[in-house]
């Protein structure tokens, strides 16, 4: 048998690119006779614009288009529930909204143009929370049709009035609904109830985001674009432009990180886009790191009560769920996040009741996309609370209880979701084990009244997220093409996107498992819509999951090419074949013949034939019915952390010490991908329990710059102790699963509870920032209240 | 838009007061305030930017009968790795050990640290407690000219100082302390390395067997300026640090301490670091 590649330490293949400063981000790009673009976002929260004069910026020299909603009336909404135009006709909803837009010889002279144009504003009063929004006679958000009120151009153009308006600012709403909680709650011995509150964080990508517009003489559309979902997002810029998709194209240039952001499409890209249309030129536009802060979507800030109750033994009972989101003054994947959360809330323990209830309001803030974890880390942070407290009342430890009500393989739950593999209880032990959870628990516990002023604290939490794809479109699959040519050299074309998550690597270690060949055997290409087979995006932790069977399967079919030319020639039953270091292998050791060489005859005999195969993989999912019931994922993660921290009750500071994860993989595929994967998402984790926060006030970010948004640095990382779980799931691609998302949901749940375990004082708003703990152990602090649903 | 003209490069400090006194000139040091602050609008870059990298005058760290003198150029890596400053002006070596990144430390000078005169800048409030005094240079007839401001009357608001446009800051000199003396720097941040100080704390004073002699304190971020706190020295002079001279040098403080509220802290939360604080510092440098 020639070596394995799964479960190895393999370096990403873009390392060398990447850690030696050679890779061509979009911000290196440079496309001979393109102009540059900038966008002049609102100097006011809420207002009516009342004129704009760009009269001036077209005067300066240099300057090639200066354009408005007024020039671009095909315009048409985009977003999640199109209720967003890219330009801004009659008024702005927020800060970030985008008014003008200027093309020039140089980003210097675009600048200069901005201050040029001169906006007149009529304030209208600013809706700064969901409460606001949600209170009578609050002002309305997007109280008319857009396209349809004071812009005329746009209603004489014929255009459809695409987006209706809200009368009550509520964007969008969920509900859910098992069993009767009523019933459950009559059947429990101990009822809590508490309201979370979680904040604004954003993605802070290092490379900030761009995008490169280009039409060919026939009015082609190329784009080079950051985008995690290439071919959805081709068909959305159709749709804007009102052309055919088939003459879109999509180039990715390697993306400095996605994690979630780049989902939606933004009003810059059709802006840029509108641009090029106007001055026949390519334009270029880069954000700057405040823009970035001011102009990227959020993390969705949610308001959350929720109610939960248990029997004396422990059993679960009931789970009755409120939210209200922030959504912002626009709608993006941000308000579809409930979906996520509601797996958590219903699955992740055996629930019998639930009810769920949520909705996203609009407000003149920053809007929400998605982000890694999609609502879950906001889900498991009130879940996980509350299984600590119950297990409090009931009398037992943190970790029993959690076993009692964990799931178990097998189980179908009744949102429908089916856990064929589920190492939760594995994930549960072996965290609680390795890092001795009990014990210190128990030892901390006893330390409360010391006088010692700085305490130590230990804290368990569990998530569970989809980790064989999701099913939220019709289609959840990724086509691959693959070649081998003649000398053996894999072109492995996927549909799936690179944005620094390692799926290049994973995907070639896949398929020269499969074909017996060496790493260096095989070149992605995965960046161009013209060449690469469809797929659905990078998202849901999918690409691993979706995309590597995809490729296994092209491989599978190369193979059995292969090996019955090879068969036939050598006049041996093709079942005793197999491929292996290179070489066509008979009985697992006769080497018969070299691999290169044989396909080399292939290419040159007289029935020459190419070894090229197409295969396109659908997971074996459904799409949830009306009352989001479905098993939505052909396969679900798991995993346990526990964090160790220290608190310094006397200046609120918390150092988180120590992680010890367990994750159920599946399988590990890459070691080092995956461990550096999780560690990364820890980091993440630990950014959004302790020191991020994106400061919103009266729709302003206050804070929008790496000193004052403070991302985790390198002295802060706590130790890490992981452990895999390889529960051989039956569908993923050599047994994995999706793993993308799930090491940055818990940390904030475990380190709440670890500031519980170290100082008796519960708290149930994030961050956990010094001063925000300090308040709480002090009683100084406000806690959340439910104002917002009366 | 400010629109720089010149860039000139004297090489001594006669040369530099020369070019200072023509007026319109941006003095740059290290160019960790000013070049950030000048691409956000607050400082306004004048038609001369003046480096002062080459000036040898404002180098170096030296002691001269007991005084210290530290150039105005001495980068905050030059502080860290200087045994002088470490053993004998440590309170300064803690604040350093706490200032921004190594590749901010390696431009940062303390020179620039004092002209900015933020009254969250980290050097600013060791040297306050060590009763540091500025040596401003100015050449206004054809010759050098010097005066020497103690830096409790050097700050006079946030970014301003007394020092006038045609001054430099050559050195900042501090009365080498007694052998015997103690010191402490507290920082408040939320992060080891990298962070604006919501509040700031230096100690120092003599050991006379237990009771505690010539005391200093003070803060940074919990006024206009740094800040000494006479009231809060007093209450410790001549007493052994124990909880209730702590305790009466915190309360003490709390009334000569006007904190603001802004997005690293709010006035309440800094008057309780100061309370907490200011007794663990003092405790762990008696301690010591
Ligand atoms: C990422 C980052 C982190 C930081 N972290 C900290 C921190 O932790 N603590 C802290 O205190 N500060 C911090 N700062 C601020 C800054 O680094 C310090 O104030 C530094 O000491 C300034 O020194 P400089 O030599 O760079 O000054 P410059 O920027 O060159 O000058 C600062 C000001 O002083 C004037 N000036 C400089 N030298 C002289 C002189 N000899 N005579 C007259 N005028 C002069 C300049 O004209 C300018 O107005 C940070 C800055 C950055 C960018």
């Amino acid at each position: 048998m020639s070596e394995t590649l799964i479960g190895k330490r393999i370096p990403k293949l873009d390392a060398p690119d990447k850690a030696s400063g050679k890779t061509r981000y979009i911000h290196d790009l440079e496309v001979p006779g393109a102009l540059h673009a900038k966008i002049l976002r609102s100097a006011q929260v809420h207002a009516r614009i009342v004129s704009i004069d760009t009269s001036a910026a077209k005067a300066l020299a240099g300057v090639h288009a200066v354009i408005t909603a007024a020039d671009v009336p095909w315009q048409r909404p985009i977003g999640v529930a199109k209720d967003h135009l890219p330009l801004k006709t009659d008024r702005v909803r927020s800060l970030r909204d985008e008014v003008a837009a200027v093309a020039a010889d140089s980003e210097e002279i675009a600048e200069t143009a901005l201050r040029l144009i001169r906006v007149q504003y009529e304030p209208l009063p600013v809706v700064a929370t969901p409460d606001q929004a949600l209170a009578p006679g609050a002002p309305l958000i997007h109280p008319e049709p857009h396209g349809a009120d004071s812009s005329p151009h746009l209603k004489s153009a014929g255009a459809p009035v695409a987006f209706a308006g809200k009368p009550d600012n509520i964007a969008m709403t969920f509900e859910y609904a098992q069993g009767d909680v009523a019933k459950g709650e009559a059947e429990s011995d101990f009822v809590v109830e508490d309201v979370f509150k979680l904040h604004y964080v954003t993605h802070c990508c290092m490379g900030i985001s761009g995008v490169i517009a280009e039409f060919d003489p026939n009015g082609n559309l190329l784009l080079y674009s950051n985008t995690q979902v290439p071919f959805l997002h081709k068909r959305e810029f159709a749709e804007l432009l009102g052309i055919d998709p088939a003459r879109i194209r999509i180039i990715q240039p390697p993306i400095g990180g996605g994690f979630g952001s780049k989902l939606d499409i933004y009003p810059f890209e059709p802006i840029v886009i509108f641009l090029a249309k106007i001055t026949r030129r390519p334009v270029k536009m880069v954000f700057t790191r405040e823009e970035e802060f001011l102009a990227s979507p959020t993390r969705q800030p949610v308001l959350l009560k929720l109610r939960s109750g248990c029997r004396k033994d422990g059993a679960l009972t009931f789970r009755t769920v409120e939210t209200v989101h922030d959504n912002g003054a626009y709608t993006s994947w941000g308000a579809t996040t409930p979906f996520v959360m509601m797996q958590t809330i219903s699955s992740l323990y055996r629930v019998p009741h639930c009810q769920y209830l949520t909705r996203a309001v609009y407000t003149n803030n920053p809007y929400a996309g998605s982000f890694r974890g999609y609502g879950n880390l906001q889900a498991t942070f009130a879940v996980e609370a509350h299984m600590d407290k119950l297990a409090e009342a009931v009398g037992m430890d943190g970790l029993a209880f959690r076993l009692k009500n964990a799931q178990d393989p097998g189980e179908v739950t009744p949102q429908g979701m089916h856990f064929k593999s589920c190492g939760f209880k594995d994930c549960l032990a072996t965290a609680a084990a390795r890092s001795e959870f009990l014990r210190k628990q128990a030892e901390n516990r006893a330390r409360w009244k010391d006088p010692n002023p700085v305490k130590r604290g230990v804290g368990i939490a569990s998530m569970l997220h989809v980790g064989g794809g999701a099913k939220i479109y019709p289609s959840d699959g990724c086509g691959t093409i693959l070649k081998i040519d003649d000398f053996a050299h894999v072109t492995l074309m996927t549909g799936a996107s690179e944005i620094g998550q390692g799926s290049e690597t994973v995907l070639s270690q896949l398929v020269c498992e499969e074909l017996g060949l060496p790493l260096s055997a095989v070149t992605v290409v995965n960046n161009d819509t013209d060449i690469t087979p469809w797929d659905v995006g990078v998202h849901a932790s999918r690409t691993t999951f979706i995309a590597g069977n995809s490729a296994i399967g092209a491989a599978k079919k190369a193979k059995a090419k292969i090996l019955a030319a090879a068969a036939a020639k050598a006049g041996v039953p093709e079942n005793e074949l197999s491929l292996q270091s290179g070489y066509i292998v008979r009985s697992g050791k006769e080497k018969l013949f070299e691999l290169g060489k044989f396909l080399r005859g292939l290419h040159f005999s007289d029935r020459a034939e190419l070894v090229m195969t197409t295969f396109y993989y659908e997971p074996p999912s459904k799409h949830q019915d009306k009352g989001f019931k479905g098993d939505v994922s052909a396969a679900y993660a798991w995993a346990t952390q526990v964090c160790e921290i220290e608190v310094d009750t006397q200046t609120g500071i918390v150092r988180l010490l120590k992680v010890t994860g367990a994750h159920d993989v599946g399988r590990v595929l890459n070691r080092l991908g995956i461990e550096g994967q999780i560690e990364g998402g820890i980091v993440m984790g630990q950014g959004y329990a302790l020191t991020e926060d994106l400061m919103v006030e009266g729709g302003v970010v206050k804070n929008p710059n790496f000193r004052d948004y403070k991302l985790v640095t390198a002295p802060e990382i706590p130790e890490m102790d992981v452990s895999f779980i390889e529960t051989l799931d039956g569908e993923g691609p050599q047994g994995a699963k999706g793993v993308g998302e799930a090491p940055a949901i818990c940390i904030a749940a475990a380190v709440a509870n670890a500031i519980y375990n170290a100082t008796g004082t519960r708290i149930t708003a994030l961050p956990f920032t010094p001063e925000n703990v300090y308040r709480a152990l002090h009683g100084a602090a406000k806690a959340p209240a439910w104002s917002a649903a009366a | 838009m400010s629109v720089l003209e010149t860039y000139r490069a004297p090489q001594s400090l006669d040369e530099a007061a020369g070019i200072l006194r023509e007026g319109n000139v941006t003095v740059l040091a290290g160019g960790t305030d000013v070049m950030p602050q000048s691409r956000i609008g607050k400082l306004k870059l004048q038609p001369v930017l003046m480096s002062l990298r080459r000036v040898p005058e404002l180098r170096g760290i030296c002691e001269e009968g007991g005084t210290v003198r530290l150039g105005a150029l001495v980068t905050i890596s030059e502080l860290l790795e200087s045994a002088l400053v470490r053993e004998r002006l440590n309170v300064l070596w803690q604040a350093c050990d706490h200032f921004a990144s190594d590749q901010i430390r390696n431009a940062a000078t303390v020179g620039g640290n004092l002209c900015n005169a933020s009254p969250a800048g980290d050097t600013l409030v060791p040297l306050l407690a060590l009763d540091a005094r500025a040596v401003l240079v100015s050449k206004p007839n054809g010759k050098l000219q010097e005066r020497r401001v103690p830096l409790a009357e050097f700050f006079t608001g946030p970014g301003r100082t007394v020092r006038t446009g045609a001054e430099l800051l050559a050195a900042a000199e501090v009365p080498l302390p007694p052998r015997e003396s103690v010191g402490g720097f507290y920082k408040h941040g939320t992060r080891p390395g990298l962070d604006i100080s919501a509040i700031a704390i230096a100690f120092v004073a003599r050991r006379e067997g237990k009771a505690l002699r010539d005391v200093r304190v003070a803060f940074g971020a919990v006024a206009p300026t740094p800040i000494r706190a006479p009231r809060a020295e007093a209450a410790l002079e001549g007493r052994a640090p124990d909880e209730p001279a702590l305790e009466a040098a915190a309360s003490a403080a709390l009334g000569e301490i006007r904190p603001i509220s802004d997005l690293r802290a709010s006035d309440w939360y800094r008057r309780e670091l100061v309370r907490n604080m200011l007794k663990r510092v003092i405790d762990h440098a008696c301690r010591m």
